[in-house]
């Protein structure tokens, strides 16, 4: 098995039902996906608007609504930094998102920033969950550079 | 000294070990790798020292023990802790000692957001920074900073008092820059000494109630 991005998560469902359909990563764009610690308060508008400018939805869920939108704001001629400075203005709700583009990983808070999140870099990769178990039996990860990163600002990683 | 490895011991057996310990006992703990609610609900004057990475709410509830943790926290670190004292010689993430009612707790790096929430008496010394929102609806007990404190801090504080040598972001409603009487400066002279943090006493602000928020008036007794 090879690749660039690598992902696990456990789904507890506040948003909408328990199925395959609802589960992350949500994918609405060539090359962006989108996992998402939260919950958005106005994503049925959001999605009512996205779809009038033509972006495609699958379920009901609210997450799915965030990559919707990151994908039509990329495709308005955003870089995934400032598609997200975007997000912060139109996504109402709590929210750790983290995005990975074909050739890129961000990860970014809300205002709040009360969902938990810890992020990890090291010479040969980034991570983040939202505990540092997961990041522990990453290669490398006792010498890593450890922090918590902070709200609203942008993390994001491409690669060269 | 009693070692325990997480590798081998599970925590609930780690924490019953630490519970049924008797005052003066040393405990090791090892393999952590930020697992949970390690060395909580601990009640005796025991001495732990926990080497790694701790997941949440390591030492909850605790009272008596002296608890070391060589690394991070996660979040809810020495929630409601009673008494005794709690180090962290790294950082500790979001709402470290909410509502602790005694002890010391002290991080040595920074602290995040909603540091001392709802504080009930605790001390908190803090020597780097602390994130937003720290100390909201804070009671009572000290909190300590050695370093910057972030968004509107003290956010309808009661009682406790907050000392900040670092710049404030900005305080949250009813949050005042307070004098430095002579009382507030052995207190803090006393916490600093206590956490072995080496500041001067001048070098900090204090900041407070300024209650306006939550005045209770004795002719409105029958209001309630």
């Amino acid at each position: 098995m090879t690749g660039t991005h690598a992902l696990g998560h456990t789904r507890m469902a506040t948003e909408s039902a328990i199925t395959t359909e609802h589960s992350h990563p949500f994918s609405t764009g060539q090359d962006l996906c989108l996992v998402h610690n939260g919950s958005l308060s106005n994503h049925n508008r959001l999605r009512e608007t996205l779809k009038r400018a033509g972006v495609q939805f699958k379920t009901d869920n609210d997450s799915e609504v965030a990559a919707g939108y990151l994908s039509w704001r990329l495709s308005e001629g955003d870089d995934l930094d400032e598609a997200l400075n975007h997000a912060i203005e139109d996504l109402d709700g709590f929210y750790t998102f983290a995005i990975g583009t074909k050739d890129g990983f961000a990860v970014m808070r809300d205002p709040i920033g009360c969902k938990p999140a810890i992020m990890a870099e090291t010479d040969d990769w980034a991570a983040m969950s939202s505990e540092y178990r997961a990041i522990a039996t990453l290669p490398g990860a006792e010498n890593a550079r450890i922090w918590e990163p902070e709200p609203t600002q942008i993390y994001s990683w491409k690669r060269s | 000294m009693t070692a325990i490895n997480l590798n081998e011991s599970s925590v609930r057996e780690l924490n019953e070990k630490l519970q049924s310990g008797s005052s003066g006992d040393q405990f090791s703990v090892n393999n952590t790798v930020g697992k949970h609610a390690l060395s909580v609900g601990l009640t005796s004057e025991i001495n732990v020292e926990i080497n790694g990475h701790v997941g949440y709410y390591c030492a909850g509830m605790n009272q008596q023990a002296n608890i070391v943790i060589n690394g991070n926290a996660g979040p809810g670190l020495a929630e409601n802790m009673m008494s005794g004292e709690v180090r962290v010689t790294g950082n500790a993430s979001q709402y470290a000692a909410a509502t602790a009612h005694g002890g010391l707790l002290i991080i040595e790096g920074d602290a995040s957001s909603r540091c001392g929430i709802s504080m009930k008496g605790v001390n908190i010394v803090v020597g780097g920074n602390i994130g937003h929102m720290s100390a909201f609806m804070a009671q009572s007990g000290c909190l300590v900073v050695c370093g910057d404190a972030g968004d509107a801090l003290g956010d309808s504080v009661y009682e406790a008092k907050i000392y900040v040598r670092g710049e404030v972001k900005s305080l949250g409603t009813d949050c005042i820059e307070k004098e430095m009487r002579d009382e507030h400066k052995k207190e803090l002279k006393e916490l600093l000494k206590q956490s072995n943090m080496n500041h001067k006493v001048e070098d900090f602000r204090r900041y407070g109630s300024a209650r306006k928020l939550y005045n209770f008036d004795i002719d409105q007794v029958d209001e309630y």
